[in-house]
């Protein structure tokens, strides 16, 4: 009897806890800064820390978040495991009065669609997803990129460095958007030498894709025994796998988004060609001062090599293995960018930029 | 003693949130967090808001199917983990049915379907317990295997096959959706708005609240009477609770198997249902994965009651808007959420364990007692 006592004793003290912390949750806390620029973000899932796409644009967030200093307040949420919630976060920033609000990655399309219809005084900014009919006095801006263009550089690149005449591409999920980067890559190798031989694998089918360095190193490898020399991945964290196979089969691999160089291990550095650049640091920074100057604008935003939206990294540790190629590089690129050079962004586009090659 | 047991069985969960949210604690603390405080804005911001209350109910309505579903299962004495791949093909069929039968209107379109997902999750179910029945395959490992297939399978219709290749692009810019085309409006899921505005409740507009609540409870509701009130209800436990002795009283235990298996499978295949009708509007390679896991976790904390489950599943979904609430205003991170959700897992297996050991130990000692007692009384 004692014991049973005990127990609703335990239960009572339990229940009277929950209704006080209930109670207690009335009060206090006030609201924190009044005049300054809130900035959201919401990544996608488990997507910070894949030292490419996700980080850059956290990389963009901070550089803003210093640059401004106190002008500025920056907040970043992660939706949880499914995903599901992307737009209840969205939502909460939105309600919280944040100013600028950001959703990382396609598939945030939908959800910033159907909340910047319902805070028409909130600006929002996609990166990489299209929504239509946008003009620039919408409160939503695509941040779009032009990744075929640096992909070309890349290939032209590889192609130039390679000397079994052959080259490897190893992509993540996939989809169009990934695609575009082999579409790219394959023609600017073609375009330096049409006999070069073009190996392409993909990871998976599914956003799991982006973060399997096994499958990565796995793909990588067989690349490597067939025959190439480099390979180029377009694989988020997965790319790292593909670095590991290069260090193992002692040759070169490309990364991508970032300058890979700069987070990649001692030992990978110097396996590391270069990085094709996807700017979305950049992107995301330059939305963000926008907005600190009341100059923001809706619409597309395209960020090509032109603007330096993408391009090929050089730095302190590539810079001897990329030099030789520099000025062949370069006059690509401006061909790209005054429109000599028409990049072809899918498969189809590539086989017609192939026989055009040919004739 | 029936008292007290009822009482310790309800204890058990509690005492398991409690210890849970101790240890969750502790991390929270280790990143430099109040608990106190943290606590605190999860229940504020999950109490004061209508928008949150709609929200705790709409994230709970697939758990509560797919507590259910494990559930039943677990009655039985089958162990379904294979929710999660039936609940994707039970999403596969309805999105495919919702998208292409036109000029249906919604009182036929609908439920057709729901009744697609029913039956892609009984599909899904099928095999395993065939495999089961027939050649003693375990389900454990047949219903593990059998997501995987779902995943991959599921994947493969929404990138190959019905991938919708309508959608308006700046020439080779951005990205499409990776999804299947959207369902008509003849399939979606009403909200509850109407309905609540009637009650004088105005819910957010953002809330996507649905029919699929109040149709999980009632559900709940009807398994409850079927299991206890029921004859078939009664076969099914007596098979799960003693197969050999159920079999010798008549009962045949093979057909019983397959059939509450095939009822598990089929209300696997509502649990994606409001996330697709209600929400979404369209299958993609996002669709949202692990409700088939954590069901297991409702069922379980639930001790596989059909009315339990109800308030578990309340209480993840309580959980799952509390994390939205303590990361964006207590900079708690996403991952500390998921520690809390899996420690809270597995305190209720310990403690459920713990109690129903105490019970147990309990109820011997009061034999002894009694028969101690007897023996003075008859002296």
């Amino acid at each position: 009897m004692r014991k049973q006592r005990r127990i609703a004793l335990m239960v009572a003290v339990l229940f009277a806890v929950g209704v006080l912390l209930s109670a207690c949750g009335q009060a206090d806390q006030a609201g924190g800064g009044e005049d300054k620029l809130k900035v959201g973000l919401v990544f996608d899932v488990g997507g910070r820390g894949d030292l490419s796409f996700n980080d850059m644009a956290y990389e963009g967030l901070n550089r803003a978040a210093e640059e401004f200093g106190d002008r500025i307040e920056v907040k970043y949420l992660e939706p949880t495991g499914g995903g599901e919630n992307r737009e209840e976060l969205l939502r909460m920033l939105a309600e919280e009065g944040y100013d600028l609000i950001f959703g990382v990655g396609f598939l945030f399309t939908e959800h910033i669609q159907k909340v910047a219809a319902e805070f028409p005084d909130t600006h929002f900014a996609l990166i990489d997803g299209y929504i239509a009919d946008l003009t620039e006095d919408s409160n939503v801006v695509c941040l779009l990129f032009k990744e075929h263009e640096g992909s070309f550089l890349v290939g032209a690149a590889a192609a130039l460095a390679t000397e079994t005449n052959k080259i490897g591409f190893v992509g993540g999920m996939q989809i169009p958007l990934i695609e575009r980067f082999e579409a790219g890559y394959h023609a600017g190798a073609k375009y330096i030498n049409p006999d070069i031989e073009v190996l392409v694998d993909y990871i998976g089918t599914t956003s799991e894709a982006f973060k399997d360095p096994f499958k990565g190193k796995e793909l990588a490898m067989a690349q490597y025994d067939a025959g190439a020399d480099i390979v180029y991945h377009a694989s988020g964290a997965s790319g790292t796998g593909v670095f590991e196979a290069a260090v193992a089969k002692d040759k070169l691999a490309i990364g991508v988004d970032a300058d890979q160089s700069l987070t990649a291990s001692e030992e990978q550095r110097p396996h590391i060609l270069t990085s094709m650049l996807k700017r979305v640091d950049v992107a995301v920074y330059n939305i963000i001062a926008a907005e600190v100057k009341g100059e923001y604008k809706g619409g597309y935003h395209i960020f090509g090599l032109a603007d330096d939206g993408v391009g090929y990294a050089v730095n302190e540790y590539n810079e001897a293995m990329i030099e030789p190629y520099k000025a062949k590089l370069e006059e690509l690129k401006q061909k790209i960018i005054s429109g000599e050079i028409v990049v072809p962004v899918n498969n189809a586009e590539l086989e017609q930029f192939l026989q055009d090659l040919g004739s | 003693m029936s008292y007290r047991r009822r009482l310790l069985e309800l204890a058990a969960p509690l005492l398991a949130l409690l210890f849970a949210l101790l240890v969750g604690g502790i991390f929270l603390l280790a990143i430099g967090k109040d608990p106190l405080q943290v606590y605190l804005t999860m229940f504020r911001f999950n109490l004061s808001r209508l928008d949150s209350i709609g929200s705790i109910l709409y994230k709970s309505t697939p758990l509560i199917f797919s507590g259910l579903a494990v559930a039943v299962g677990f009655r039985v004495g089958l162990f379904n983990i294979g929710v999660e791949g039936q609940y994707f093909i039970g999403a596969l069929l309805a999105s495919i049915v919702g998208f292409s039968l036109h000029g249906l209107p919604v009182w036929i379109h609908l439920p057709l379907v729901v009744l697609a997902g029913m039956l892609g999750g009984m599909l899904w179910a099928w095999l395993p317990i065939v495999l089961k029945l027939r050649r003693g395959a375990h389900e454990v490992i047949t219903t593990i295997m059998m997501n995987h297939i779902a995943y991959a399978l599921v994947l493969f219709f929404i990138t190959s096959v019905f991938l919708d290749t309508e959608q308006e692009m700046v020439k080779g810019l951005g990205s499409p959706q990776v999804r299947m085309p959207k369902l008509l409006e003849t399939a979606r899921m009403p909200t509850m708005h109407g309905f609540l505005e009637t009650l004088g409740i105005e819910l957010p507009r953002h809330v996507y609240l649905n029919w699929f609540f109040p149709l999980g409870i009632l559900l709940a509701v009807a398994l409850f009477v079927m299991l206890w009130r029921a004859a078939y209800g009664y076969e099914l436990r007596a098979v799960g609770g003693n197969p050999a002795a159920a079999e010798t009283a008549g009962i045949n235990t093979q057909r019983t198997m397959l059939s509450a298996f095939l009822l598990s499978g089929a209300l696997a295949g509502l649990v994606g249902l409001s996330d697709l009708l209600g929400y979404f509007g369209y299958l993609d390679i996002d669709f949202p994965k692990g409700y088939g896991f954590t069901g297991i976790a409702v069922a379980l904390l639930a001790r596989n009651s059909m009315l339990g489950v109800i308030l578990t599943a309340i209480l993840f979904g309580f959980l799952r808007r509390g994390a939205e609430g303590v990361q964006a205003f207590e900079g708690v991170p996403m991952d500390t959420i998921v520690i809390l959700e899996g420690v809270i897992i597995l305190s209720i297996v310990v403690a459920v364990q713990i109690v129903n050991w105490y019970v147990r130990r309990q109820e011997k000692l009061m034999k002894r007692r009694q028969v101690t007692m007897e023996r003075a009384g008859g002296d």
